[in-house]
């Protein structure tokens, strides 16, 4: 040790100036007000010493921590007297209706305790939107009383002022226009003629978001009929669609099951699918031949394909497909998305003279799904921005977002002396209007349906309104100044079989035919152009449809089925246009999709900072946008999401590349298989010949030959031989990508949202995802014969091609028999059952995650917040009303533990716990989990192999069976059939 | 100890026997039709209720006129029958309600009426005494202390006559006792065994405690209303399916609302224990009038909130009619001699551990029951010449009761 010296704090100390001493004495200058900073004088003198303080605080934690040892009080409380249909414990389904202006289906609504929880198919097929709905009905943002002048006022009020007013304008012959949706229901027309011949002078509009009306004015000159024709898209051999997205969106009509029909190859034929669009759709991915072309190019071909047909040459891209239609007479359908009526009524002509009417489509008795026209709407714009209507009232429209002219219409708007919504939410509409009387939502509501010609649906409630709303139907009885409630002016307009209708939910009556018009013979004038302008079209979302379901957020987060790619819209653009106007996309450190922006400007509307995605399969020169988006009056989750693509309009676009970077939140960020059979396929005349043809075993080199996986295992065999073995099958060859399974299997399983944020982190809590993969130009094959180096090839499988081939592939726990996820969880939190099951303990898993590390189908998602008691993640997890979408059979998973597909074991338990209540054996329709439940083109099949009796036990010995990563011999119990392509 | 709980299976296995020797199969169904429709208004031998005390009535009238009563009263007494007028007339002018038993149902309920009440009451007896716990592990342990007690001493004596006999210097008990303890402070690897034992017993009882967090076995709140399952389901003989419905074919048996009181309790307002307060209080709940005996319009009602006794985790399921329909288990199995409380009690400890336990012993009820029949038959091969538990058709596994 050195001898210690002395430093100096500073020249201070060292000239032993004054101060020093001082401070060394006191160190604070000023003398600190402690008494005044506690605000109690007599604090110093009091008896507590800050001992005693420390004591009573230990004292008082030790006190808290052991009374909350103590276990709570639970109360129980039943009803005072119990409705007669609700057993606590067992759901009730109720048949209803579905129609939100835009989508229908006939639905059974599942109902636990009162609440709505669950929509399931009836009649027809439910899409997701209408799967969603569900949650709609317990969004927070809808409107919970009527409002005057935006305030919140009362029904006695606004009923009394809307009806003087209407009286008023009546005296005084004023115009009383009514702006409704496409109606269905038999009873809403006639309240509306009641009410029309109370007031007189009353018009009523209907119009569709999107609008079929150029169509459905075609169908009225070719055949005096303005509806829709009822397509067989079952009794087709040859479907050509120009555009038409019919397995997606158009005309909201469920073809697919009809199309998964008319493609099952183990008829040993498949009708062949053309599909000639620019932006690449649900329906033209699943095509066998699509043909890229450019909007204006459309009516061209379609003149040419017509005159191809009665003997000239066809253009060179259709000449396959005009062959083939004329070999098919009578068996073919043509169908086209455009809305204009000279297009359409070419379309018919062409179906004409292939004789596909009363075959493949008829018209006499059609569907009445679209009645839109959009010259009632034009005219009543201009008699709005004239001064000539007096008052105005909407029903299930928000014309303020849908309308491509929705400035014009709202300068019109504030012309109107009375102006009345009847949203659910104050939307873009309801916020310019001097009353919102809000209507109730489907599920709390009566309510019927024609949607085609004999086929009647009812509507009924299945909880009370749980707001301070009023149907629509009932605000129009109050207004014309009936006691009757609308209940009884349903019931008795459907009494015949009352009681059986309602319980059936669907009826149907023989009615003898509508007599048609001779269809006139056209001349088609359209030229086929060629132009160089990038072309832009409006497009539309599976999830997003119109937007009236832009506040959902399970609709939000459901990745789109192509560009996999959620909340969001953004321009879709080839890559090769991309790469001539210098814009790319790409991936970040941690895999998240950026892309770069522009300037859009279409039909003299600009749109500033649009996300470009490079889409494979848009055609080149063309762009595409999604409706839906672009919302600023749907609610939390929906407004200020991406752009409204009905402003814009179809037309030529300019393009201005900006700068910044756009953060997408896409699920999937590979494109291709890269030379790996994660989906085997083959093509129809090659699975003819050999059933199993694309679906080699994998062989393993042994001492004793090649041998397949399953022989040189290393796992011992589960014994499934007692009791059931539940297995799934997936035929790839029927999945159209549709989500309707992913949405069920939200509602079901109580699956979180995240939000986008979460969604960039892969954080994604999907159980079910639809994998997409494109193909690519680089093959394996090409690679060998043209001596392509491995790394080029690699990197050039990557790139899918410019018009891809696509197939979809729904993936959820596979239920390894031999799972890696459950030999390395360190708590046995992950198990498997003697049912073929992958069981999760959630209360047991600790969230090590190495299950979800060695799961090589990476589905296993981690908890990473409390998605339910987090504000953060403001969706309806958090949110009083919607808690109540909840499914009370199913936990709802905490922060910290990984969750997964369990193959719905509630409803496995369920069904088997009815069997063995009613001394009967499990049945093949019974056994359903929730996707399997909801997909349309029963892709999805789900049973007990160990029961011949249940389909999915022949599947399993089906040529086409194979397993997701064979090679890897983990023996699940989730399998998929090849995918089969009617090409050569 | 295992002789013990052999000795508890045996005794519960012969209160089986017994009950089941003494009923033949039409006296259960009889029994059972009885308890599910009648007992809300009738007794056997245990006075009038709503209706009148049914011992001995198959003597008093025949049975066509009987089953003529139970199909239809109303038409019975509008026939001018005098015995049907005289009954109504006494029983405030209240009509029986009408039951549609096939002739079969009839014929069995007539059956168990015409059984001497006194049997019965054996048969309960019987029963309930059989059913009752066997020693408890305290008293067992006490008689073991007193008995190594009594060991120290004889044990003394013993080697004090043998000194005796040596002629060496005897010791007293506590002498002995004191020496023993020395010696072994003495002996340090003694000392530092007994250390080790003393910790393990101590983590023993840590561990113990800890494990209890949350086991409110014999929990047995007051309820808002001092409602006795002794009166109703003991006294009364109301079979349990009666108020909780729930129990046979849903997930919950449920509390049962006060409407399910008020089929009884719009006749009977005044108890034998609590007189009217109790009562009056389903009346305030729902807004009864006893006075009119007619309901309060626009009454605003009062849920009754009873206080949950068995409380499972929510991350459990658990369904009642698969226990109760499906493995046909008597309620009492797991809530104890129900019949028997005035205050309802948490009589087992609803861990997993005890789920476990009775998985691991009950045998699946696979006969006569169709959806058993082929996983039966595989079974019998697979496990030949053992019990078909529940553990073997899965019911160990995780996912089956928690997902």
């Amino acid at each position: 040790m050195t001898k210690a010296k002395k430093y100096w704090k500073g020249l201070a100390e060292l000239n032993n100036d004054p101060i020093v001493e001082k401070l060394r004495q006191n160190e604070f200058m000023e003398e600190i007000p402690v008494d005044e900073f506690l605000g109690d004088k007599d604090l110093s003198s009091s008896s507590t010493s800050r001992r005693d303080f420390l004591k009573f605080l230990g004292f008082t934690t030790a006190a808290a921590t052991l009374a909350a040892c103590e276990t709570p009080i639970n109360k129980a409380i039943p009803y005072v007297v119990k409705p007669e249909e609700i057993t606590p414990g067992i759901a009730n389904y109720y048949a209803s209706t579905i129609y939100d202006g835009h989508d229908f289906a006939s639905v059974l609504v599942k109902t636990r305790e009162g609440r709505p929880i669950k929509i399931d198919p009836n009649k027809t097929a439910v899409n997701a939107r209408i799967q969603s709905s569900v949650l709609s009905l317990y969004d927070s943002s809808r409107l919970r009383n009527p409002m005057k002048d935006g305030v919140d006022s009362d029904w006695e009020t606004v009923d009394a002022d809307i009806t003087s007013k209407l009286n008023e304008i009546a005296a005084n012959g004023g115009n009383i226009a009514i702006l409704s949706s496409t109606i269905i229901s038999p009873t809403t027309e006639k309240l509306i003629a009641d009410f029309s011949a109370k007031y007189g002078n009353v018009k009523h509009i209907q119009m569709d978001a999107v609008s079929y009306s150029g169509m459905l004015d075609a169908n009225e000159a070719s055949f005096g009929v303005r509806a829709l024709p009822t397509y067989n898209f079952d009794k087709a051999e040859v479907i050509v669609s120009f555009g038409a997205d019919f397995l997606g969106n158009w005309l909201n009509t469920d073809y697919a099951t009809q199309y998964a029909a008319a493609r099952n190859p183990k008829n040993g034929k498949m009708a062949k699918h053309y599909q000639v669009e620019s932006t690449l759709s649900l329906t033209g991915s699943n095509a066998d031949d699509r043909i890229q072309i450019k909007p204006s190019e459309q009516a061209g071909l379609l003149s040419n394909l017509y005159n191809a047909l009665n003997g000239s040459t066809a253009d060179s891209r259709i000449a396959k497909l005009a062959n083939d239609l004329l070999n098919n007479k009578g068996k073919s359908l043509v169908v086209c998305n455009s809305n204009e009526p000279q297009v359409q009524t070419l379309v018919n002509a062409i179906n004409n003279i292939l004789g596909n009417y009363e075959n493949t489509l008829t018209l006499s008795s059609p569907s009445y799904l679209k009645k839109g026209n959009d010259t009632d709407v034009a005219t009543l714009i201009s008699d709005m921005n004239a001064g000539n209507i007096d008052a105005l009232i909407t029903y299930n429209v928000n014309p303020s977002y849908t309308l491509a002219n929705a400035d014009e219409f709202n300068t019109g708007l504030a012309k109107v002396g009375l102006k009345v919504s009847t949203s659910l939410y104050m939307d873009e509409t309801a916020t310019k209007m001097d009353y919102v009387c809000p209507d109730n939502h489907n599920l709390e509501s009566w309510g019927d349906a024609n949607p085609s010609h004999g086929t009647y649906t009812l509507m009924q409630p299945t909880i009370n309104p749980l707001f301070n709303g009023r149907q629509f139907q009932d605000s129009l009885l109050s207004w014309s100044g009936s006691d009757t409630k609308y209940y009884d002016y349903l019931k008795n307009y459907h009494s015949d079989n009352w009681e059986q209708k309602l319980h059936d939910g669907y009826s149907s009556e023989v009615k003898s035919a509508i007599i048609l018009k001779k269809i006139n013979a056209v001349t088609p004038s359209f030229k086929l152009v060629k132009s160089d302008a990038i072309e832009f079209e409006i497009s539309e979302k599976i999830s997003m449809g119109d937007g009236s379901g832009a506040n959902n957020p399970w609709l939000q987060e459901l990745p789109d089925p192509l560009s996999r790619a959620c909340w969001d819209n953004y321009l879709t653009m080839s890559a090769s246009t991309a790469r001539d106007l210098g814009i790319t996309n790409w991936n970040i450190s941690n895999g998240a999709l950026n892309g770069n922006m522009v300037n859009i400007t279409v039909n003299g509307t600009t749109y500033n900072n649009v996300p470009v995605m490079i889409q494979p399969g848009q055609a080149v020169g063309t762009v595409a946008m999604a409706v839906g988006y672009g919302r600023t009056a749907a609610g939390k989750c929906g407004d200020g999401i991406g752009f409204n693509a009905f402003a814009l309009g179809n037309g030529e676009a300019i393009i201005e590349v900006v700068g910044g970077e756009y953060e997408f939140a896409a699920t999937q960020l590979h494109h291709t298989m890269m030379g790996r059979d994660i989906v085997k396929e083959t093509t129809l005349a090659d699975f003819i010949n050999d059933p199993t043809s694309g679906n080699e075993t994998v062989l393993y080199a042994t001492h004793d030959g090649n041998k397949p996986a399953d022989q040189v295992t290393l796992w011992d065999e589960f014994d499934h031989s007692t009791g059931h073995f539940w297995n799934m099958s997936i035929d790839l060859t029927s999945c159209i990508g549709c989500a309707a399974c992913v949405i069920s299997c939200h509602a079901e399983n109580n699956v979180p949202v995240v939000g986008k944020e979460e969604v960039r982190k892969s954080r994604d809590m999907h159980w079910l995802r639809i994998d997409r993969y494109f193909s690519s130009d680089m093959t394996k094959e090409l690679s060998a014969e043209e001596k392509i180096s491995a790394i080029d090839m690699y990197a050039e499988m990557e790139e899918p091609s410019a018009n891809p081939e696509t197939v979809y592939q729904p993936v959820m726990c596979q239920h390894c028999n031999h799972a890696p996820c459950e030999t390395v969880c360190p708590v046995a939190a992950t198990s498997h059952s003697a049912e073929g099951q992958n069981h999760m303990a959630y209360n047991r898993c600790v969230g090590t995650r190495y299950c979800a590390n060695n799961c090589p189908y990476k589905v296993r998602r981690f908890n990473w917040f409390q998605y339910s008691e987090n504000d953060k993640f403001d969706f309806n997890m958090n949110d009083d009303y919607g808690k109540m979408v909840l499914n009370p059979d199913v936990v709802v998973r905490s922060r910290g533990v990984i969750e997964k597909c369990s193959m719905c074991i509630q409803k496995i338990q369920e069904i088997k716990l009815e069997a063995k209540k009613a001394g009967k054996t499990v049945k093949d329709e019974d056994a359903q989990t929730a996707c399997s439940s909801a997909c349309p083109t029963n892709a999805i099949v789900f049973g007990d192999v160990n029961d011949v009796s249940h389909e999915v036990s022949k599947l399993k010995d089906d040529p086409r069976k194979y397993d997701l990563l064979e090679h890897l011999n983990i023996a699940p119990s989730v399998f998929y059939q090849t995918k089969i392509r009617n090409k050569a | 100890m295992i002789l013990i709980k052999d000795l508890k299976n045996r005794l519960g296995l012969l209160a089986v026997l017994i009950l089941l020797s003494t009923n033949t199969f039409a006296q259960t169904e009889g029994e059972q039709i009885f308890k599910q429709n009648c007992t809300a208004c009738h007794t056997i031998g245990n006075g009038r209720l709503v209706g009148p005390d049914l011992e001995g009535i198959t003597k008093k009238r025949d049975a066509t006129w009987l089953s003529a009563w139970i199909t239809n009263s109303s038409e019975l007494i509008a026939s001018g029958d005098a015995d049907a007028i005289a009954i109504f007339k006494e029983y405030n002018n209240i009509p029986m309600t009408a039951y549609d038993f096939s002739d079969k149902e009839m014929k069995s309920l007539l059956e168990y009426l015409a059984i001497e009440v006194e049997e019965d009451v054996a048969t309960a007896k019987v029963g309930t005494e059989a059913t009752s716990k066997g020693m408890s592990s305290t008293t067992l342990l006490l008689i073991v202390a007193v008995v190594l007690l009594l060991l120290i001493f004889v044990l003394t004596s013993v080697k004090n006559s043998l000194k005796e006999s040596l002629q060496q210097p005897t010791e007293t008990v506590f002498e002995t006792i004191e020496n023993f303890f020395k010696a072994i402070w003495a002996n340090s690897p003694a000392v530092v065994a007994l250390v080790f034992v003393v910790f393990i017993i101590l983590l023993k009882v840590a561990f113990d405690a800890m494990m209890g967090v949350g086991v409110t076995t014999n929990y047995m709140p007051e309820q808002p209303i001092a409602y006795s399952h002794k009166i109703h389901a003991g006294d009364n003989g109301i079979d349990c399916n009666y108020c909780h419905t729930g129990a046979r074919n849903s997930k919950m048996a449920g509390i049962p609302s006060a409407n399910v009181c008020m089929n009884c309790h719009t006749y009977i307002s005044s108890g034998s224990t609590t007189g009217e307060t109790e009562i009056a209080k389903i009346y305030d709940a729902i807004g009864f009038d006893v006075k009119t005996r007619t309901y309060i319009e626009g009454y605003e009602q009062k849920p009754i909130k009873w206080v949950r006794i068995h409380n499972l985790p929510d991350l459990s399921y658990f369904n009642h009619s698969q226990h109760v329909t499906v493995g046909k288990i008597e309620c009492q199995e797991c809530h104890g001699a129900i019949e028997e409380m005035d205050v309802v009690r948490q009589e087992n400890d609803l861990t997993m551990g005890w789920c476990i336990e009775c998985h691991k012993e009950t045998e699946v009820k696979m006969e006569g029951n169709d959806y058993y029949t082929l996983m039966h038959e595989k079974m019998k091969e697979k496990y030949a010449g053992q019990k078909i538990t529940v553990d073997k058709i899965g019911g160990l596994e995780c996912g089956k009761c928690h997902y």
